[in-house]
Parts: structure tokens; C-alpha cells; sequence
């Protein structure tokens, strides 16, 4: 209580100072009165209730202060809060009499009416205020960089190279040289501190290095062997280049750019499987293997749908690059669409920002960025362009949309066949039906529920609200009767269908009417089910498709506990609404794919002789053939995009980031902070300067040459991928939060090197490999060192490398033999619907594995894999002890123990221990073991060398082992050694979890 | 470990611990004692006594999570009115209507089924669904005025856990976990108890952007009545002799490879204990998951030896256990892996009554239990759903819809009023008009009680400092005792 008393007193001692010149200057009675009011009702009233929020030491809510008469003025993000005389007009009123739902204040409850009554008088009385608080200019929150300062800061101001062209000459770069540049600087700086670099590494430790941060797996022993032998410089380089060649090169780096731009393969929100994102992700890894310029990587990625090809490949592409924009993890069942649709944007906005641009733009939706020269108004001309098109088709929950490949003429021609085939036969089928509806309607009769395929809840077994009336009258009838609303008291009546038993699973959902004149046009039906809740709106007026009775509600997926039912209200409809029932029909029970075959009652038979039966025949044949051929036409490759929905608007200002309080409108356009007219070269000109550029423009602007962010940003991930951080240790934040680069120019010679070569990846990731600096050792920090820059931030060593899960799980399984390499397509099962509780059941690649954001694959979850959610410019590297519950624990990793225990099993038969533990050593860590290690692992095997060595060891268990459960069984030498298979798989679980297989040197 | 080692090691740990104990330390991550995060490196020495940023009233919470939305009007939120005026049609505001359209609606006012009766010396008035956990109202402190954000299930879920619709943001325990650190380092400090797969699943109990080691541990799940954490249990295919003799091969290659290296970081030193604590936890963590030493009074009182109130008693009894044991966040769901899980009547509204009958003796057990061993003065039992349901039939049918404009929670212990309502909803049990608190509100008065200022509660992340608040968020005075 304190603080409320502090608060009061500063108040009082600014009344002492500023009535007694305002009484001075106008004495008339009406005026004291009206400050009388204002000190008696007013003041104390805003110091209760509203300054704790909007005061100059408070946290100035809505940027609107009320604790002078300047601040109300001023106002807040919304404007003037009063208008003297006026308060009809006055926001702070409107506000307190809480007549807007999206504007009520103060926020833990409407104020009393005595108060409100106050506030209205006070201000059409002209709402007197004799605070004339001075704002302490430094009080008020810290402005960033404005627009016009941008350039002070570095990464706005353009790329400036010391690089010499001689190097972009030698665009062969078969030159083992060709690195000197990095060398240079970096040794510069290390001259400088006066530190003493480590040395090359070891060959294996090098070799190792290169297999696993080129391809993401380890050599195998024969790898290693091969490349072991005279490994000198040139082999080094051979050995480079032997692995940018490899498919396995496009696995590992399209793995590394999916953790930037959030890929995923569900949405977290029910579970949704987007089945065609492993398109984009095998785009990422074609184009990495291919080494695609990243240039056009950018440009497809945000506007390849924009982009024309020739042939159909190239423009497939082009299509599935853009499903970059359709990733996020979005929240498909927001009910609001219009702030759905502007989250989805911004979550585009913020991933493009980070990706590419290395700019927090999120930062700059509800107001001017607090440190980079982004302002609000940058934000929307960027949102402006972007909201023309849209990834979303809306309903209760949204959908996201997929489209059609292009596809090669020859199965353009088999498609545009099956099409014209399905077309016809729709037609026949339409055609016969027509003619079994109107015999059957010559023979109106009941329908036995029982008779009916799948759940049938009939209009008896309906719960009703409100007077429903039983009929027989006409048509059709399932069961005895149906009901309807006798088109009265609308708004009143409800019937709700809801199935006792409903076996989980997908099915279609139909409503049985019998359509008449007078009934409703427009009887909403409401579908409750796994997916949500949809509303289907039904014209009773026209005759239902199956059999004149039924008409399909749609398919839905129905969970054990989850809501299954249909409810209908008679609300606002023009007429009888009629329900008879509703089927609920298992999908899997419609074999043929037709409806109107499955609600086919055989027994009875609905029309009569042996014409009708035959025509019914003829039906099911057709609509067979029908459901066969959309089968086919079911397989044409989609891929998962946005479509262009409106014409390019420019949008308003979103005050504090809310839809539904707009301001200014801005132009569409780029950021302002961004100048690109002090060109460095004239052979790439930077983008249109269209005063309103469209996506494909934003694209060519941000992957311009002389975009001073793009091409230091992209320059800087790589060389953080291979050196474990970047030059700026925050690749996605260039901004003024962001760390300051390390070697400014080094990262300019990068990003200019980047663009020299046409934006290759595959040319600077080969560079940086082939400096000294990538091939340093691990070693402990000299004196100088330790004292200069312990955290290695000078590149004086090399880091040690921390194994990304899916090396480790990669690594496991080829140590084990399982690891299947083959490349490409779609590892999610058939006819997986929800992402919960997946199995992931393939010895693949991990990358293979669908990034199910509920259900990730095994210790993907306890190792740091990416958040697939948001852009994450580096994975964390946590130290949990759940991460040593599931190297010892996890069915998965004893399982691959389990194999390599069985595949190593034969080694050892036919070698010496020891020649198998060293098999083993290579094979896990890339290096033979030491004796010292041999003992060990001997030991645990249970096959001491001897009695002498043992005895030696000083373990605190050692008495334990000796009385291990295996029992020395021979000497080590020995070729006929019998291994224990489970101590043989302990031991192999062991080397898993160790240090050296987590690690890197 | 060479003498040079262990000094090294002690000095790393002096430099980090923060005042955690060393066990826990050592188990956390580098990159989280790296600049990453602000507040962690400027944090002062933890004395819980005297709390994060102010002293504490409670240690720890137990969150009974009622999923799907439980009925104000129908519980806790008594409104005559809706008896007197059933059947007739009146304007809302519905949410869902207001969201799709921006327009109010005509809907029928649905009375309850449920006679209400008052309790305790407050006199509460509470609903017969709920007549055990009424008999303790005088423990309450109930909030009617309550309102949050999202319609739908899943983005109101996450809001509820993260503070956050749409955006990836770190769950309410992993916050309280990073701001005062586990009570028991060989315990996780944040379980969810039989979470349900769907509406959010795993980031209703993620660390999102928070170090690794604040994330939330699940135990069971909620279609099952197995109540383990994963991969704890020591396999049972070897036998514990084998299991040891492994460790310590483990242990002795560890040591064997860092030796040799050149360059040893503190890590490793971390990997060596992750090995060691996962290794204790083992031991310590599955006789506190192990009820069978519970006395038959006990599991009577949670309503364990009934098959109706079993599978929730089970969990709250096991909410105590860890409570017992110094887990700082404990929730205890009930709900399931649908997508409209268990008190989502929007069709069928009795159904309420077997949901009420399945939670109603185990909360009360539960409080009944923590106060007799002294534990609910310090720990803060939360009720409550995600948000509540309409006072009127959805659409005419037989059901209540979602509403997140006004609906109740009852908190207890923790230094609250007890025997206390704070705000009201509207005459028909509506909109939260009088007394309100949002979502955020409760988040910040919660984390006030456990010395916790959520507006210095901060991490940096993306250039910028997240709060579980965002910028909002009021402690509401006015309940705390």
C-alpha cells in the first residue's frame, strides 16, 4: 500500500504548485466551480482507476497518459482520448461506459454509474484540467534507431569487399589456395592478440570432421581406411570434393536450412497431417545437391508460384518451393479469420525476416521496433504485399490449400483421359439414378433402420427441443416417421442426432429429408466432430441426390470420447424444416467409393421387376467404375501452396497488432532502412522501385546483390554451420540486439564471395572447409589464449561438435548395419489423418522422418532437435539427465545396440577381441582404441588378459566386475573366443552413450 | 578426476549454480549460462524464503485442470435468474457469433439441471455436482469474473498454459521452474500428470524458447491409467548387477575419452552427471510414482477403491506424493485425447455429472489431505478450465458453448482469502462485468504468491524479452490473504 500513498502525495505537491497561477488568472465563479468538480470528482477518480496504467511512471498503456491534461490531448495510439465539450466523441468515455466490446476500461470491471455520470459531465463542461505536468523528455521509453540513422549501424550500410577479383577467377576452384583469403583475416586478427593457433588435426579426427559436417553421417571403417592412407592436402581436398558430390551433401544441408524457415509435416492443433510438405523438403535437398544458385533459392521459396518455367519440372519446382510460406504451425480453429489471417501473415513476416534478412520484424506489428530502424508503417507496407494472397480457405476450422503439379504431356494427356472417362460416367450415372428415383417414388415406403448400412439415428431417436410434429405424409421414410418444425416458432426448436455407439474412424455423414415446396432453403446443419465443428447449409426445397432422400453432410473423422453429433436448429429458416435421420456410414464400408450403391437397400428393393433390378445393377457397375477412376485422378501429385485471393491492397496500420483497430494506410513497399542506391556494381541493378511491388518484387529485392543483409546473412549461417558460430553469433538478429560481428570484414569478403560465385553454397562451404582455420585442432587454451579469448572467439582452434540427433541416430544405425539410404518421397503412413501418437517405423534417414510436431521420432524430443514451430538459427546444446534415462532406456537405442551386438558378433568370431573392439572403435569414434581402453572394454566383456592387469585397476566396482555374470572365457588372443551377445550389446550401448560418440572433435 | 579437474569443476559450478544445488547445476546446459538470457546471468542468489523478487506465500502449485470447459452457471457461479427466465430468448454477445460475424445473437436462456445449496460458514452457493469439493469452500478463494482468450479449444488451451494464442511461448511451469529452480534435484520440477495429446499437447507443457531443463515431464497420458514417467523404470531384460557393472563401464570409458582429448569442456563434465542424475533418478523417483504404500484410509479418501472416481483419484494422490517430494509445478489433468475433450457438452449438457463424479471426491481428498500434513499452506491447489460455457442452449439444442468471457476458478492455500469470492458475471452468469481477471491476471497473481514479480520474470529471446504475460497482466490484490 506503500506505492498508492507515494502516488497520492506526488499529485498533492503538483496541485500546490499549479492552482493558485490558473485561480489567479480567471476567478469567475463558474470556473471554480468546474475546477472544484474537477479536483473533487475527477482527479481522485483517475488516479483510482486509470493511472496506475496510463501515468508517466507507469507502463503507459496505449502510449495514452491521463495523468495531465497534455497526456489526453496527445492521447494514446488511437488518438485524442477526449474531446473537450463532446463526450459522445470522446474515446476515454466510450471506453469507460464499456459500449465497445474491443474497448472497455479499466479492464477489471466497468466503474460505478455515479462515476461514468462524472466523467460525461466533466467533459461536456470542457473538461477543465489544471495539470499541466512538463514531460521529462527522458522519462518518456527509449526510441531505437530511426530510419535515417540506419546507417550507423553495420549491416544496413552496404557490403564493402577486400576481396580481389583473381579469387572469383578461379571460379574452378580446384585450387587447394583458394581459402587464403579466410586465413588471412582470420590469422590477422589472431597476430594482433598475439595468439599462437592450434595446429592441423589429426587425420581421422579431420576425416571424421568432414563426413559429418558435409553429409551428416560418419565414414564408415572402409571409408576411413581409404582416405586415411597419405592423407595430405590433396587428398584433403580430393576427399572435399568427393563429399560435395555426394546426395548425401543436399540431406545435410536442406536439414540444416528446414530448422531456419520452421518446416514441419502436422500442425500441433489437432493433430493435421499436411501430406505434401516432403515435397518442399525434397526440393531443399535436390537444390542443395544440384547447388542451385541461393539466390533463385530465395526467389522460388517466396514467389516461385510468380515465376514462369518452360518445362513442367522446373515449374514444379518453382510450386513446390513456395510451400515455404504455407509451414507455419498454424491455428487453423481460430475463430476470428480476420486475426487468423493476419497471424498467418505475420507468422510469414517473421520467418521471412529472420531467414533471409536476419531482422526481427515481429517486433515492429504493434508498434515502431524499440532498437532497429523499422517502423510500424515498414511493417504493414511489407504485410501490404504479402496479404494478396493467402494459405488459407476458411471455414469453422480453416484449411490449408494444395493444388495440382504441372505434369509432363504425356501424363497430362493420361489425366485429361481419366478426366473426360470420369465425366461421362458421372453422367450416366446421373441419368440412371434419375430413373430408379422416379420408379422408387411410385412405391413410397419405410426404411428399416437395421437395413441400413452403418449408424443410423432415426427422427425418433433425436433429442428434441421445442414442438416437433410426426409425420408420415410423404416420400421415403426412414423408420416410421419423420418430424418436422410445422414452420413455427423459429429460433426455438432443436433436434440433436447423436449415435449411441460410433466406432472411432471417418465417415460420411447423411442427412434423409423429404424435399417439398414449402420447405426451409436454408436449415443449417452442424456437423460435431474430431475436425471441429462445421456448419453444412441444406435447401430442403430440392430433391436430396441419394435416392431422393439422402443428402451427404460430408466426411469426418469421429474419435473414441471426442463430440460426435448433428445438430439442427430451426433459427431463421424460410420454411418447414423436415428431418427423417441421419446415417452415420463408415468409409471403409463404401468399398467402391459410391454412396449412392451403399445406401442401397438390397432386401427389399425399392423398385419392382426385373427392369429396375437390372438398371440397379447397371448403377453399381457405373458408379464402380466412376469411384475407380477417381481413385486414379486422387493420385495426380499436389503440392501445398498459397493462392493470389484479392487484388494487391495496400493495408492500414493495425494499432497495438489488433485487426480490428486500424490506422493509417500505408503503401506497400520495402524496408525503409534498407537503401540500396549506393550500388556497389552495376551488373545486378537492385529491384523494381515500384511504388507497389508485388511478392515476386519482394522476392528480387531481398535476394538482390546489393541487399547488404541478404547475402551477409546467408554468408554468415554457412559459415556458422561449419564453424559453430557465426561471424555474428545471432544469425537470425543483424539488429542492434544482436551480437556485433566478430570479423567485419571477413563476413563482407564472405558475402561478396557468396554473390561472386553466383550464390553457390557448395563454393563457400568448400572455401571455408579448406582454410586452416576449419581444420584446427581441439586443444586446451595457452596462457595467452586463455587469457585473450577463452571462448574461442578468434578462431584460434577448432570447437568441439556436438552431434545433432539426427547424426546420432544416423550414426547408430549404420554402426548397427540397419541404415536404409535410400533418398526422397513420403515416409508418412497411408491414411494417417492425426499426427498423435505416430510410430515411426523406418530405418531411413532421419531427415526422411515426418517432422510430426506432436509426435517427433525417437530422442528427437530429449536432443535439442529444432523447434518446428519458429525459425531457429541454432540448435541448443542441453545437458539433461533425460537425455541419460534415454541413451540407457530407450527401446529404440538398445534396440540398434541389440543389431550391431549381432552384426559384430561375427567379427568377433573371426578375429581377436581385440581386432573386434578395434572394428567397433572405428566404427563408433572414427579412431582405434587405446590399450588402456582395450583393457576396459575386455574387462567388462569379461575376458581380462590377465589376473595381474586386472587387479591393477582401481575402480571403485572393480570387485563387482570381476564377478561379472560373463566369466573369462579365454585369452584374448585367442581366435575362438565366445563373446556373451548381451554383454557384447552392453558394451556397444555403452560406447553409444559416451562422450566420443556425442561429440566431436 | 585429476585434483585439476575437480577444481576446475568446483569453479565452474561456483560461477553457475545461481544457488541451485550443485546436482542440478551441473545438469544444466551451457548454452544456458551463455548470454542468452538476461535475467539468468543478472540473477541474484535464490533464497526461497524471501523469494525471487519478494517474499513468497507458497512454493509450489498444483494445477487440477479441468479440460474442455466446465460450466460456471452449472458449478460454482449460482444465477437464479436462469431458472426464472429458462426457455425465453434474449441478445448476446457470443463469442463465436462475435468472432465470425461482430454481431450479437438471440439465444435461449437453459436453466440449470442442478439445484444449487449453500455451504460452509461463507455459506458458498455450490451446485450438487460438486458437493465434496464444496464441503471445503471455506478453503476457497473463488474468482467468477474471470474472462480469456480464444474461442476454440486449442488456441484458449495454450493461452491458458502459455499466456499466448498462436505463438510457440514457454508454459506457466517452465517459467515458474526457470525463475526458482527445482525443490529436489532428483526430481523433474514441472510434471503434467495424464495430459491429453491434443489442443496444444506438448507445448502446453514446452519450454518453447527456455533452456531445455525447464521443460515440463510427463507422466502417463491422458487415456491411460499408467502413471510413469518415460523410460525411467530400469529395463528388466539384465539384471541389476549387469545395469551397474554398465554405468560404470560407461563411466570408465567417459573418462578414459576425456582424458584424451586436447580440450575438455565443461559439458562433458555435465554429460558425466546427466549419466549419474538419470542414474539416482531411477532410484529416487519410482517409490514417490509407487502408491502402494498408501493406507486404505488414504485411498478411500481420494476415492481410489471406486471404479468411477479411481483414475483421477490415483492422479491426485500422485499430485500429493510429488508435491511431498518438492516438485515445484504439478498439474493434474482430466480430460482426453479428443478434440472436444470431456466438459466440452456443447450437445447433452447432463453429461457434466459423470465428469463432476469422476473429480469431485479426489479434489476433495486432495485438500483434505494436503492440509492435514501441513503442505496446503504452502502450495496453491488452482481449478479450473480453459474457459467456461454460455448460460444459453447452443443453438437451441442441448448443450452450452464456449465462453471465455466470463467464467470461474477457485484457487486455495497458497496465502489467498480463503472462504472468499472475488467478481461477478452478469445477471445470467454471462460476461465477467464486475471484479474481472484475465487469464494473464491470474498468471501474474499466481507467480506473485510464489515471490515471483511476472513483469521481471523475463528471458531474451529473438531480440527481444518475453514475459509469460506478455505486456499485460495485474496481480489482483484483492484475494490475497
Amino acid at each position: 500500500m506503500l506505492h498508492v500513498q507515494r502516488t497520492v502525495w506526488t499529485t498533492c505537491l503538483s496541485i500546490t504548485i499549479f492552482v493558485a497561477p490558473l485561480s489567479a488568472q480567471d476567478s469567475s465563479e463558474q470556473e471554480r466551480a468546474k475546477l472544484d468538480f474537477f479536483e473533487s470528482k475527477i482527479r481522485p477518480a483517475l488516479i483510482e482507476h486509470c493511472q496506475e496504467c496510463h501515468a508517466l511512471d507507469s507502463e503507459q498503456a496505449g502510449g495514452l497518459l491521463l495523468d495531465s491534461q497534455a497526456g489526453w490531448q496527445k492521447g494514446g495510439d488511437q488518438g485524442p482520448a477526449i474531446v473537450p465539450g463532446k463526450s459522445s466523441e470522446s474515446l476515454l468515455l466510450k471506453a469507460i461506459s464499456y459500449s465497445n466490446p474491443k474497448l472497455q476500461m479499466p479492464p477489471d470491471g466497468k466503474l460505478p454509474a455515479g462515476v461514468i455520470e462524472n466523467f460525461r459531465q466533466w467533459i461536456d463542461s470542457g473538461a477543465i484540467d489544471p495539470r499541466t505536468t512538463e514531460h521529462d523528455s527522458s522519462k518518456t521509453k527509449s526510441q531505437g534507431l530511426t530510419v535515417d540513422q540506419a546507417q550507423s549501424h553495420w549491416s544496413y550500410r552496404p557490403v564493402q569487399s577486400s576481396l580481389l577479383i583473381n579469387v572469383a577467377g578461379s571460379n574452378e576452384h580446384k585450387s587447394s589456395s583458394s581459402s587464403a583469403w579466410i586465413d588471412a583475416q582470420i590469422n590477422a586478427k589472431l597476430s594482433e592478440s598475439e595468439i599462437e593457433p592450434a595446429t592441423r588435426a589429426a587425420p581421422e579426427v579431420l576425416i571424421r570432421r568432414l563426413y559429418l559436417d558435409l553429409t551428416g553421417l560418419p565414414p564408415t571403417v572402409s571409408q576411413l581406411k581409404e582416405w586415411t592412407e597419405g592423407f595430405d592436402a590433396t587428398r584433403y581436398t580430393q576427399l572435399v570434393d568427393h563429399l560435395l558430390a555426394s546426395p548425401h551433401f543436399g540431406e545435410a544441408y536442406a536439414r540444416r536450412w528446414m530448422d531456419v524457415i520452421r518446416y514441419g509435416d502436422s500442425v500441433t492443433l489437432r493433430g493435421f497431417v499436411l501430406p505434401q510438405s516432403w515435397r518442399y523438403r525434397d526440393y531443399l535437398i535436390n537444390a542443395y545437391n544440384e547447388d542451385r544458385s541461393f539466390q533463385q533459392m530465395i526467389c522460388e521459396q517466396i514467389a516461385g508460384d510468380l515465376m514462369t518455367a518452360d518445362d513442367p519440372d522446373a515449374r514444379s519446382q518453382q510450386l513446390i518451393a513456395t510451400t515455404f510460406l504455407t509451414l507455419g504451425n498454424t491455428n487453423l480453429e481460430k475463430q476470428d479469420k480476420e486475426q487468423l489471417d493476419m497471424d498467418y501473415l505475420d507468422e510469414q513476416l517473421d520467418v521471412i525476416g529472420a531467414a533471409f534478412l536476419g531482422q526481427t520484424l515481429g517486433c515492429a506489428r504493434c508498434h515502431d521496433h524499440k532498437f532497429d530502424p523499422i517502423p510500424t508503417r515498414d511493417y504493414y507496407a511489407l504485410a501490404g504485399i504479402l496479404k494478396s494472397s493467402t494459405g488459407l480457405k476458411h471455414s469453422n476450422v480453416s484449411e490449408w490449400i494444395e493444388k495440382p503439379l504441372p505434369l509432363d504431356p504425356v501424363a497430362q494427356t493420361k489425366f485429361g483421359e481419366l478426366e473426360s472417362q470420369h465425366t461421362k460416367i458421372a453422367a450416366d450415372v446421373k441419368e440412371l439414378k434419375k430413373k430408379l428415383d422416379s420408379l422408387a417414388k411410385a412405391n413410397p415406403r419405410f426404411i428399416k433402420t437395421d437395413e441400413l448400412p452403418g449408424v443410423v439415428v432415426d427422427s425418433a431417436q433425436a433429442t428434441l427441443v421445442g414442438k416437433w410434429v410426426e409425420s408420415t405424409h410423404v416420400g421415403n421414410i426412414v423408420g416410421e416417421s419423420y418430424i418436422h418444425d410445422d414452420n413455427s416458432e423459429k429460433g426455438v426448436k432443436s433436434a440433436t442426432f447423436e449415435p449411441q455407439n460410433l466406432p472411432p474412424g471417418e465417415y460420411e455423414v447423411l442427412l434423409a429429408y423429404q424435399a417439398s415446396e414449402n420447405r426451409a432453403t436454408n436449415v443449417v446443419v452442424q456437423v460435431f466432430s474430431a475436425d471441429g465443428e462445421k456448419e453444412v447449409t441444406v435447401n430442403e426445397r430440392q430433391q436430396a441426390p441419394e435416392l431422393n432422400l439422402w443428402r451427404s453432410l460430408g466426411r469426418y473423422r469421429f474419435e473414441d470420447k471426442g463430440q460426435r453429433f448433428v445438430l439442427i436448429s430451426n433459427a431463421n429458416t424460410d420454411g418447414h424444416v423436415i428431418l427423417d435421420a441421419v446415417l452415420f456410414l463408415p468409409v471403409s464400408q463404401m468399398k467402391d467409393g459410391s454412396l449412392s450403391a451403399a445406401l442401397q437397400v438390397s432386401k427389399s428393393g425399392s423398385g419392382s421387376g426385373t427392369d429396375a433390378e437390372k438398371q440397379k445393377a447397371t448403377l453399381k457397375t457405373l458408379e464402380k467404375e466412376a469411384a475407380e477412376l477417381q481413385k486414379q485422378l486422387d493420385e495426380r501429385p499436389k503440392y501445398m501452396t498459397v493462392v493470389e485471393n484479392s487484388p494487391p491492397k495496400d493495408l492500414a496500420i493495425h494499432i497495438r497488432g489488433d485487426v480490428h483497430t486500424l490506422g493509417e494506410v500505408v503503401p506497400r513497399g520495402f524496408l525503409a532502412a534498407v537503401s540500396m542506391s549506393s550500388k556497389t556494381r552495376a551488373d545486378a541493378k537492385p529491384t523494381t522501385e515500384s511504388p507497389s511491388p508485388t511478392r515476386k518484387e519482394l522476392a528480387e529485392w531481398i535476394s538482390a546483390n546489393e541487399n547488404p543483409l541478404t547475402a551477409r546473412v546467408y554468408a554468415n549461417r554457412v559459415w556458422s554451420w561449419l564453424m559453430g558460430r557465426g561471424i555474428v553469433a545471432t544469425p537470425n538478429n543483424f539488429g542492434i540486439t544482436g551480437s556485433a560481428p566478430t570479423h567485419p570484414e571477413l563476413l563482407d569478403n564472405l558475402a561478396t564471395r557468396l554473390i561472386q560465385s553466383n550464390w553457390s553454397t557448395k563454393v563457400l562451404v568448400r572455401e571455408i572447409v579448406l582454410s586452416q582455420a576449419y581444420q584446427r585442432r581441439c586443444v586446451a587454451p595457452g596462457s595467452v589464449a586463455s587469457d585473450v579469448d577463452p571462448e574461442n572467439l578468434l578462431y584460434w582452434r577448432g570447437h568441439t561438435r556436438r552431434m545433432s540427433v539426427e547424426a546420432l541416430r544416423d550414426s547408430m544405425l549404420l554402426v548397427s548395419g540397419e541404415l536404409d539410404y535410400s533418398r526422397g518421397g513420403s515416409l508418412i503412413q497411408p491414411g494417417t489423418k492425426a499426427d498423435y501418437n505416430y510410430t515411426h517405423r523406418t530405418t531411413r534417414r532421419s531427415i526422411y522422418h515426418p517432422v510430426f510436431r506432436n509426435s517427433l521420432p525417437e530422442l528427437f524430443d530429449e536432443f535439442d532437435f529444432a523447434d518446428s514451430s519458429v525459425s531457429i538459427e541454432a540448435r541448443s546444446r542441453s545437458t539433461v539427465s533425460q537425455q541419460g534415462l534415454s541413451l540407457m532406456q530407450e527401446p529404440w537405442v538398445i534396440a540398434r545396440a541389440r543389431q550391431a551386438s549381432l552384426k559384430y558378433s561375427s567379427t568377433f568370431k573371426s578375429q581377436s577381441v581385440d581386432e573386434g573392439l578395434t572394428e567397433l572403435y572405428l566404427a563408433c569414434f572414427s579412431r582405434e582404441p587405446s590399450n588402456e581402453e582395450l583393457k576396459v572394454c575386455r574387462s567388462f566383456l569379461g575376458l581380462d588378459s590377465s589376473p595381474n592387469e586386472a587387479s591393477d585397476e582401481k575402480t571403485s566396482s572393480g570387485e563387482n566386475k570381476r564377478a561379472s555374470s560373463a566369466n573369462p572365457k579365454t585369452n584374448p588372443t585367442d581366435e575362438k573366443t565366445v563373446i556373451d551377445p548381451m554383454r557384447l550389446e552392453l558394451l556397444i550401448q555403452s560406447l553409444f552413450a559416451s562422450i566420443d560418440f556425442r561429440f566431436l572433435e | 578426476m585429476s585434483a585439476e579437474r575437480q577444481l576446475q569443476r568446483r569453479a565452474w559450478l561456483q560461477q553457475t549454480g545461481c544457488g541451485f544445488g550443485a546436482l542440478a547445476a551441473t545438469a544444466l546446459s551451457q548454452s544456458s549460462l551463455l548470454p542468452a538470457s538476461r535475467a539468468y546471468a543478472g540473477k541474484p542468489e535464490l533464497n526461497l524464503s524471501s523469494g525471487l523478487h519478494h517474499p513468497a506465500k507458497a512454493k509450489r502449485v498444483i494445477f487440477l485442470f479441468m479440460q474442455g470447459g466446465v460450466s460456471q452457471v452449472d458449478s460454482f457461479d449460482h444465477k437464479p435468474l436462469l431458472q426464472e427466465r429458462d426457455g425465453q430468448a434474449f441478445e448476446f454477445n457470443d463469442a463465436r457469433q462475435l468472432a465470425k460475424t461482430g454481431k450479437a445473437t438471440t439465444q435461449r436462456i437453459m436453466k440449470s439441471p442442478w439445484k444449487f445449496q449453500p455451504y460452509g460458514q461463507s455459506e458458498k452457493w455450490v451446485s450438487e455436482l460438486f458437493p465434496e469439493s464444496a464441503r471445503n469452500a471455506d478453503e476457497m478463494t473463488f474468482l467468477h469474473g474471470m474472462h480469456t482468450e480464444g474461442v476454440a479449444h486449442g488456441p484458449a488451451t495454450l493461452f491458458l498454459h502459455c499466456g499466448a494464442t498462436n505463438s510457440v511461448r514457454p508454459s506457466m511451469g517452465s517459467w515458474l521452474l526457470y525463475g526458482l529452480g527445482p525443490e529436489n534435484q532428483n526430481l523433474p520440477g514441472f510434471i503434467s500428470i495424464a495430459p491429453s495429446v491434443g489442443n496444444g499437447g506438448p507445448r502446453n507443457y514446452g519450454n518453447a524458447f527456455l533452456p531445455a531443463q525447464f521443460q515440463g515431464t510427463r507422466i502417463g497420458g491422458a487415456d491411460s491409467d499408467i502413471l510413469q514417467i518415460k523410460n525411467l523404470l530400469p529395463r528388466k531384460d539384465i539384471s541389476e548387477l549387469d545395469r551397474g557393472q554398465q554405468l560404470q563401464l560407461l563411466s570408465d570409458l567417459n573418462a578414459q575419452q576425456i582424458q584424451r582429448r586436447e580440450y575438455k569442456p565443461n559439458e562433458f563434465d555435465a554429460v558425466v552427471e546427466s549419466y549419474e542424475l538419470a542414474w539416482r533418478m531411477q532410484s529416487v523417483a519410482p517409490p514417490i510414482l509407487d502408491t502402494s504404500d498408501e493406507s486404505t484410509e488414504t485411498l478411500e479418501l481420494y476415492g481410489i477403491n471406486d471404479p468411477k472416481t479411481r483414475a483421477y483419484g490415483q492422479r491426485c494422490l500422485l499430485a500429493r506424493r510429488l508435491c511431498e517430494a518438492g516438485v515445484r509445478f504439478i498439474q493434474v489433468n482430466y480430460g482426453d485425447n479428443s478434440a472436444n475433450p470431456a466438459w466440452d457438452q456443447h450437445s447433452n449438457l447432463p453429461k457434466h455429472a459423470d465428469h463432476a463424479l469422476a473429480v469431485d471426491r479426489p479434489i476433495a481428498g486432495l485438500l483434505a489431505d494436503l492440509k492435514r500434513r501441513g503442505l496446503l499452506e504452502d502450495t496453491i491447489v488452482w481449478w479450473g478450465g480453459e474457459f467456461g460455457r454460455t448460460p444459453y442452449a447452443q443453438d437451441n439444442g442441448t448443450g452450452r458453448d464456449h465462453n471465455p468471457g466470463g467464467f470461474t476458478v477457485w484457487l486455495a492455500g497458497g496465502g489467498f482469502k480463503s472462504g472468499s469470492s472475488h467478481g461477478a458475471t452478469d445477471e445470467f452468469g454471462f460476461q465477467a462485468i464486475q471484479g474481472k481477471v484475465h487469464m494473464h491476471d491470474l498468471h501474474a497473481t499466481i507467480l506473485h504468491q510464489l515471490g515471483i514479480d511476472h513483469k521481471r520474470l523475463v528471458f531474451n529471446h529473438a531480440g527481444r524479452d518475453f514475459r509469460l504475460t506478455d505486456v499485460h497482466g495485474r496481480v489482483v490484490q484483492e484475494i490475497l490473504a
